[in-house]
C-alpha cells in the first residue's frame, strides 16, 4: 500500500516536471533572444549572445519606452480598479439579490458577451468620438470597466459563498453595503485576486480597441508598440524580444503579488474560526 | 543734400525690411501635419527625413508621425472612413499599391484629388496608373517594388554558372539551374512558402496579366499566364530545389542562414539581405525570371506603396505642398533614403543622382540601383483591380491539392474561379 | 410560516439594493454595448463596399449558406472547439487538483511556471511557436534525436499538421490560464470535506470525480463557456501563426486555419470592406455560441 502510494507520487512529479519544462522553455528562448541580434534570433540561435545592452539602448532611445510603459501602467491600473469595484458589485447584486427580473437582464448581458468585438467597433468608435474621448486614456478605461467576463466569473465563484453568513450579519444589524465591503470581500480574496490578475492581463495585452481609439504615438501602449515593431520589412527581433520581456515583467510581478491568496483557502479558514 | 539722401536711403531700407517681413509672414506656412505609416525601419525614418527637410524651410510646420503595423494602418483607416467621422483622420496616410483602388472606390470623396497639384509625368508610369480612378490621380507615388533575382555567386559558381547565365532567363531555366545547384552544393535554390502568393504575383505581372481582365472581371480559368504560373509553382515544388518555409521570418532566415542560393522578390528586401554581413561580397542581382509564354518580360514588381492625402483633413493643402516639395521635387532626398534605407523611389529625375550609380561592395561591386532603375521602366503596367486579396485566398485554398496532384491544374483554376466569384458577389 | 411576514418587509428594500449594486455596470453596458449591438444588427441587413451601401434585408443571412469560404471557416472553428477545449479543460482541472494538494512540494514554483504561458502576449507566443515548429526547428530536432520520428513533421506546411500545431499552441497558452480559475475556486472548498471523504475510504481518483468536479461545477461551466466564446472568436493565433509578411495569401496552408473571426476580420479590413456581411457572420457566431452555451448549461444542470 505504502509502495503503491509512492509510485503514484513519482508519476505525479514526473508529470509536473514535464509540464514545467514545456511551460517554461519558450521563456528561456525569449530571454536568450533578448541578448542576440536580429539575424541570430531569426536563425533560431538558442544560446546567449552579447547584444543585450545594445538592444536595450535601442529600445529606450529609438522608441519612447519609458513613456509607453507609463501609459500602459496608467490605463491598466485604472481599468483594474474600476473593474474590481463596478463589476464585482454587479456580480454580487446578481447573485445575492437574485430576482426574476435581474435574471433576465443577466441572461441578456451574457448573450452580449458572445458578440465578436469586431462587429461592434464601428458604432463604438462613433460613440467615443461623440463623447470627445477619442485619443484619450479615459476613453479606453471607461469602455472596459464594465466587464461582462469578470461579472460572469465572479458570480460563478460567489455561488460557493454560504448565504447564511449574510443572513447572520443582517440579524446583527449590519447594512447591505457594509456586509459587502467588510464581510463579503475579505472572505472572497482568492476570487478577487484571480479577477485582478485576469483584468490586469486583459488590459495590459489589449490590442484591437486601444489601436482604434489611441491616435498618436504619445498615447500608445506597450502592446501597440510591439505590434508595430514586428511588422517591419526587416524587424529587429533582438529589440522586439527585449520589448516583449520588459512588457511581460509587470504581469509576472502582479501575479506574484496576488498569488499568495491562492496558497490558503480563505473561505475555508474563515469558516474554521 | 547728404542728409536727405541718407534719409531716403533709410526710408528705402526700412521699406525693404518691412516689406520683406510682411512678405515672409504672408507666405510662411504653419500647422501640424499628421501622418500614419508602418515599418519603423523603412517608411517611418524616411518620412522623418522628409519632415526634417520640409521643416527647415518652413519652421512653423510641425509633424506628428504615428507608427503602426501595416494591418493596423489599414484597419484604423477603414474604421475612421466607414464611421463617417473625420475627427480622427490624419492628413497623410500610406497605402499599399495592391489596396489603392479598393480604398478609392469604396470611400468616394475621401481622398484628395492631386491631378493638377503634382507633376505625375516625373514618376514611373506603372505606379501612377495604380492610383488613377476615372482620369483623376489621388496619390503621390513612393517606393518601388521592382523585383530582381538576388543570388549567391559562390554557390552558383560551384554549380558552374556565371552572371550571364542568370540574366534574362525563364522560370524553366531557373529550375534547371536550381537542380544543378542542389546537386553540386547541397543547397536549396530558393526559400519557398507554399501559401505565399508573392511569386505568383511576380509571375503574373511579368506577363502583363492579373487575376482580372481590364474591365475588372474575374479571369482565372481562361488565363494563360495564370495557368503557366500554376504549372511553374507545381514544377518548382516538385523539383526539390526549394527549402519550404512558413511565414516571413522563416523565409528571411533561409537566405540569412545561407541555406538557399537565391531570392526572387522586391527591391525592398535589400535591407534584409544585407543584414547578414558575413555574406558580403557574395551576392549579385539579376533580372527577374519570366514565364514561358509570349509577351512575358524579365521585369516585374512586388509590393510598393504610396502616400495619400485625406480630402477632409485639417491641413490638407499644407500636406499636399509638403509631398509636392519633397517627394516630387527633392532629388537629394531620394539619394539620402537610398543610401540610408535602400529605398528605391519611383521619382524618375532622382535616378540620375549619385547614389543610384554607386557600386555596392555587398553585391560584388555591382551597380545594383542603376540596374533596378532600368528594370522599373520595363515593368508592365496593369490594373490590380479591387479584389486581389480575395483572388489570392481563392487560389491558395486549392493550391495544396495542386501540389499533391489530387486535382489537375485546369480543375483547380475552375474551382478557384467559382470560389472567387462567390466571394465577390456577396 | 411566521417568517413570511418578516421576509416580505425585507424583500422590497433589498430588491432596491439588488438594482443599486448592478446599476453602475448596467449604465455602462447599456451605453457602450447595447447601442453598438443594435446598430450592428441594423448593419447586418446591408451589403456594402465601404460606405457605398445598399439594403438587402435578410439577403446576407441567405448568402451565408452559399458562401463556401464561410462554411470552410465554420468547419475549421468547430474542429478546434471539439478537440481543443475538452483536452485543455481536463488538463487544467488535473493540474489544479494536484497543486491544491498541500503535500506536494514546490507548489508555488509549479503554479507560477504553469501560469507563465498565460502572461505572454499573443504576438510573442505565436512568434515563438512559429520558430519552434518550423521544419528544421527545435521540436523536429528533438523528435528526430530521440527517434520518435524518422523524417521531420511538416508542422506548419501541411493543412492537417497546421491544425495540430494550432491546437498544441492553444493548449500551451491557455491551460494555465484556466487552471488558476479552478485553483481559486478550490481554495473556497473547505478541506474538511476531503478529510471526511478520506476517512470514508475514498482514494484520490474518487475524490476528484465525486467531490472536486461536482463542487467546481459552476466554474467548470464558466470556463467551458468562456472557452467556447474564445474558440468561436479565435483570432490572434491563426492570424499570427500564418502571417507571411507582405504576401500571405491564406490563413494556414489551404486556409486550414481560417476561423470565423478571422473571416470577419478579412471581410472588414483585408478584402473589399463589406461591413454589413461581416456583421451577419458575427451574428452567426453569436447564434452558434449561444446554442453551444445552452447545451452546456443543460449538461451541467446549472439553474441560471
Amino acid at each position: 500500500m505504502k509502495k503503491n502510494y509512492s509510485i503514484n507520487r513519482i508519476l505525479v512529479y514526473v508529470f509536473l516536471v514535464f509540464t514545467f519544462i514545456v511551460s517554461v522553455f519558450p521563456f528561456y528562448w525569449m530571454v536568450a533572444g533578448m541578448t542576440n541580434s536580429a539575424v541570430d534570433v531569426i536563425k533560431g540561435k538558442m544560446t546567449f549572445g552579447n547584444q543585450m545592452l545594445s538592444n536595450i539602448t535601442t529600445l529606450f532611445t529609438t522608441y519612447n519606452m519609458v513613456r509607453i510603459l507609463l501609459n500602459s501602467l496608467k490605463v491598466t491600473g485604472f481599468t483594474v480598479l474600476g473593474i474590481l469595484i463596478v463589476s464585482s458589485m454587479a456580480a454580487y447584486g446578481f447573485q445575492i439579490y437574485s430576482s426574476p427580473a435581474r435574471e433576465k437582464v443577466y441572461g441578456l448581458i451574457i448573450l452580449f458577451m458572445m458578440v465578436p468585438f469586431i462587429a461592434l467597433m464601428i458604432p463604438l468608435f462613433r460613440l467615443i468620438v461623440k463623447m470627445h474621448l477619442l485619443n484619450t486614456h479615459s476613453g479606453l478605461v471607461l469602455t472596459s470597466i464594465a466587464s461582462v467576463f469578470i461579472i460572469f466569473f465572479l458570480r460563478q465563484s460567489f455561488k460557493a459563498f454560504p448565504y447564511e453568513i449574510i443572513q447572520a450579519a443582517r440579524v446583527d444589524g449590519a447594512g447591505e453595503f457594509r456586509i459587502f465591503f467588510s464581510i463579503f470581500i475579505p472572505s472572497m480574496k482568492s476570487s478577487y485576486a484571480a479577477a485582478a490578475i485576469y483584468s490586469f492581463m486583459a488590459s495590459w495585452n489589449a490590442y484591437l480597441w486601444p489601436l482604434i481609439i489611441l491616435q498618436t504615438d504619445k498615447q500608445k501602449t506597450v502592446t501597440l508598440m510591439i505590434s508595430s515593431m514586428s511588422s517591419a520589412y526587416f524587424p529587429e527581433w533582438g529589440v522586439i524580444m527585449t520589448a516583449i520581456v520588459i512588457a511581460t515583467l509587470p504581469i509576472i510581478i502582479v501575479f506574484f503579488g496576488f498569488q499568495k491568496y491562492f496558497v490558503q483557502g480563505m473561505l475555508g479558514s474563515s469558516l474554521k474560526q | 543734400m547728404l542728409k536727405r539722401k541718407f534719409i531716403i536711403l533709410v526710408v528705402v531700407c526700412l521699406f525693404l525690411v518691412v516689406s520683406s517681413i510682411t512678405y515672409a509672414e504672408s507666405t510662411e506656412k504653419s500647422g501640424e501635419i499628421t501622418i500614419w505609416s508602418w515599418d519603423p525601419n523603412f517608411n517611418i525614418p524616411i518620412m522623418q527625413e522628409a519632415a526634417e527637410r520640409y521643416a527647415k524651410d518652413n519652421p512653423k510646420v510641425t509633424f506628428e508621425i504615428t507608427e503602426l503595423a501595416k494591418a493596423d494602418v489599414e484597419q484604423k483607416l477603414h474604421i475612421n472612413l466607414a464611421s463617417g467621422v473625420t475627427a480622427g483622420l490624419p492628413d497623410i496616410v500610406l497605402i499599399e499599391d495592391y489596396n489603392a483602388q479598393k480604398y478609392l472606390q469604396s470611400y468616394p470623396g475621401a481622398f484628395a484629388d492631386l491631378t493638377d497639384k503634382i507633376k505625375f509625368s516625373d514618376f514611373a508610369n506603372y505606379k501612377v496608373g495604380l492610383m488613377t480612378l476615372d482620369g483623376k490621380v489621388y496619390g503621390v507615388p513612393f517606393d518601388s517594388g521592382v523585383s530582381g533575382l538576388f543570388y549567391r555567386t559562390d554557390y552558383l559558381e560551384k554549380a558552374g554558372y556565371k552572371s550571364e547565365d542568370l540574366n534574362n532567363i525563364t522560370w524553366d531555366k531557373f529550375i534547371e539551374i536550381g537542380k544543378k545547384v542542389k546537386e553540386k552544393t547541397g543547397k536549396a535554390m530558393i526559400g519557398f512558402g507554399l501559401d505565399d502568393g508573392g511569386l505568383m504575383r511576380i509571375m503574373m505581372q511579368s506577363a502583363g496579366k492579373w487575376y482580372f481582365d481590364d474591365k475588372g472581371n474575374v479571369n482565372l480559368s481562361n488565363n494563360d499566364a495564370l495557368k503557366e504560373a500554376f504549372k511553374t509553382y507545381k514544377a518548382i515544388v516538385d523539383s526539390g530545389i526549394i527549402k519550404k518555409t512558413s511565414g516571413w521570418s522563416e523565409w528571411v532566415a533561409a537566405f540569412n542562414n545561407g541555406d538557399t542560393a537565391s531570392v526572387v522578390t522586391g527591391v525592398w528586401i535589400i535591407g534584409s539581405v544585407k543584414a547578414d554581413k558575413a555574406s558580403s561580397g557574395k551576392w549579385k542581382v539579376a533580372t527577374t525570371p519570366r514565364l514561358n509564354i509570349a509577351g512575358a518580360v524579365n521585369a516585374s514588381n512586388l509590393g510598393g506603396s504610396s502616400w495619400y492625402v485625406l480630402e477632409n483633413s485639417k491641413n490638407r493643402d499644407l500636406a499636399i505642398d509638403f509631398l509636392n516639395q519633397i517627394y516630387a521635387g527633392d532629388i537629394d532626398f531620394y539619394q539620402k533614403i537610398l543610401m540610408d534605407r535602400g529605398a528605391v523611389g519611383t521619382y524618375l529625375p532622382a535616378q540620375s543622382g549619385a547614389a543610384y550609380s554607386k557600386e555596392d561592395e555587398f553585391f560584388s561591386g555591382q551597380k545594383v540601383y542603376t540596374d533596378f532603375s532600368g528594370w522599373i521602366k520595363a515593368i508592365p503596367t496593369i490594373n490590380y483591380g479591387i479584389y486581389t486579396y480575395e483572388a489570392d485566398a481563392a487560389i491558395f485554398t486549392v493550391m495544396p491539392d495542386v501540389y499533391s496532384g489530387k486535382i489537375s491544374i485546369e480543375d483547380a483554376l475552375e474551382k478557384a474561379e467559382e470560389q472567387l466569384k462567390d466571394q465577390i458577389n456577396r | 410560516m411566521t417568517e413570511k411576514g418578516i421576509s416580505r418587509s425585507f424583500i422590497k428594500p433589498r430588491d432596491k439594493y439588488g438594482w443599486l449594486f448592478i446599476s453602475l455596470a448596467l449604465i455602462l453596458l447599456g451605453v457602450l454595448l447595447f447601442y453598438p449591438i443594435v446598430y450592428s444588427l441594423y448593419l447586418s441587413t446591408m451589403s456594402s463596399k465601404g460606405i457605398v451601401q445598399k439594403f438587402v434585408g435578410f439577403g446576407n443571412y441567405v448568402k451565408l449558406f452559399q458562401d463556401s469560404m464561410f462554411i470552410l471557416a465554420l468547419k475549421n472553428t468547430l474542429t478546434f472547439f471539439l478537440i481543443q477545449v475538452p483536452i485543455m479543460l481536463f488538463l487544467a482541472l488535473i493540474l489544479a487538483t494536484i497543486l491544491n494538494d498541500k503535500t506536494i512540494k514546490y507548489r508555488g514554483l509549479f503554479r507560477t511556471a504553469f501560469f507563465l504561458p498565460a502572461v505572454t502576449s499573443l504576438i510573442a507566443y505565436t512568434i515563438l511557436f512559429k520558430m519552434m515548429f518550423s521544419l528544421d526547428g527545435f521540436i523536429n530536432g528533438v523528435l528526430l534525436n530521440v527517434h520518435i520520428i524518422n523524417s521531420p513533421i511538416p508542422w506548419l506546411l501541411d493543412p492537417f499538421w497546421a491544425k495540430v500545431t494550432l491546437i498544441i499552441g492553444l493548449t500551451w497558452r491557455w491551460t494555465g490560464y484556466n487552471m488558476i480559475f479552478y485553483l481559486s475556486a478550490l481554495q473556497n472548498i473547505p478541506e474538511e470535506i476531503y478529510e471526511a471523504a478520506k476517512i470514508d475510504g475514498a482514494n484520490k481518483v474518487k475524490q476528484f470525480f465525486y467531490i472536486t468536479i461536482p463542487l467546481l461545477k459552476p466554474l467548470i461551466l464558466f470556463t467551458a463557456i468562456m472557452s467556447t466564446i474564445g474558440t468561436l472568436q479565435l483570432f490572434d493565433e491563426p492570424m499570427n501563426l500564418s502571417q507571411g509578411g507582405v504576401t500571405s495569401a491564406t490563413i494556414g496552408p489551404g486556409n486550414s486555419l481560417l476561423t470565423l473571426s478571422v473571416y470577419v476580420y478579412n471581410l472588414c479590413f483585408k478584402y473589399m470592406p463589406n461591413f454589413g456581411y461581416a456583421a451577419t457572420v458575427s451574428y452567426a457566431i453569436v447564434l452558434i455560441v449561444a446554442l453551444l452555451s445552452i447545451i452546456q448549461f443543460k449538461l451541467m444542470g446549472d439553474k441560471k
